[in-house]
């Protein structure tokens, strides 16, 4: 009985919060640049720090808007695996406006 | 009115003779991360007082009402770890939503409140006292205002350090930690104060 309920109480309450989560990401959806999820996607993904980003999404950020101008701060990223294809992408993809980041 | 006195001594006492961060050194994390900057340390110290408050305010009936007729008290730890990180993500996809710019200078802290111990000790020191619900959110009430104060005051402080000249050696953290130090003998002053 005891098990059951266990069972029962936890899986309830992850599903309850579950829902509750999916409702508030909806109601409180932003819009983001979608350059960015492409970046985070060629980066390790690693969520390491050792760029001195909070995580892997955070250094997408910073690499697509132009504020980080080295792509090379990603300590576990390889030259051919991560950096090239980075840096190819950005040179594709402009800005809105038409200006170029393209990092090191 | 006995039970109001008791409800302000008890919220004075948790925010001030038994300060969450000086006395009993809980989220020290957060408290030397985001303690740099006064206004990150304001909108830290506003979010922590919502996560506490209101995982005080949903744990207290989940454990009286459900886990405990239900047999299964032992999943307090659990349970309140599933409304705590529930509630971190909301208040971070509010914060993303509304303050972004709030929502970069704290970085990874916010994510991290899940993880600090000050939220997950008021929700069991609640259960394990006994407390009832009047005095468990006097205790969440208490312990939000005396992080939110400290961590303020610290990052008060540690503003007006770095325009100051410390030796080379203690320059950032190291002098960061003695200034923790010295907060954590001042509010031993308060202690006299219950007795």
């Amino acid at each position: 009985m005891t098990v059951l309920y266990s069972v029962l109480i936890l899986a309830g309450l992850g599903l309850f919060f579950g829902i509750a989560l999916v409702l508030f990401g909806v109601l409180f959806h932003v819009q983001e640049d979608e350059r960015i999820k492409e970046v985070e996607k060629m980066l390790p993904n690693y969520n390491c720090g050792a760029c001195g980003y909070a995580g892997c999404h955070q250094m997408a950020e910073n690499l697509v808007s132009g504020k980080e101008p080295l792509v090379s701060k990603c300590k576990p990223g390889k030259k051919d695996k991560n950096y090239d294809p980075i840096i190819a992408y950005l040179s594709s993809h402009p800005d809105p406006d038409g200006t170029v980041h393209v990092p090191k | 009115m006995n039970y109001l006195a008791a409800f302000v001594m008890a919220i004075i006492s948790y925010a001030l003779i038994d300060n969450v961060v000086l006395s009993r050194f809980y989220g020290i994390c957060s408290f030397i991360g985001v303690g740099n900057k006064v206004k990150s340390s304001l909108c830290m110290g506003a979010a922590v007082a919502f996560v506490i408050i209101m995982a005080a305010a949903i744990c207290w009936p989940l454990y009286n009402f459900l886990l405990v007729p239900a047999g299964v008290a032992f999943l307090d730890t659990i349970a309140a770890i599933l409304v705590i990180a529930c509630l971190v993500m909301v208040v971070g996809l509010v914060m993303k939503k509304f303050l972004p710019a709030l929502y970069q200078s704290l970085g990874i802290y916010l994510p991290l409140i899940t993880t600090n111990c000050a939220v997950l000790g008021v929700v069991s020191e609640n259960i394990a006292s006994n407390l009832d619900f009047g005095m468990a959110m006097a205790n969440a009430v208490g312990t939000s205002v005396g992080f939110a104060l400290v961590i303020f005051l610290y990052a008060c402080i540690r503003v007006r350090l770095e325009a100051s000249s410390t030796p080379k050696a203690f320059k950032g953290i190291p002098i960061a930690l003695v200034v923790a130090s010295l907060m954590a003998m001042a509010f031993m002053g308060l202690q006299g104060i219950g007795a």
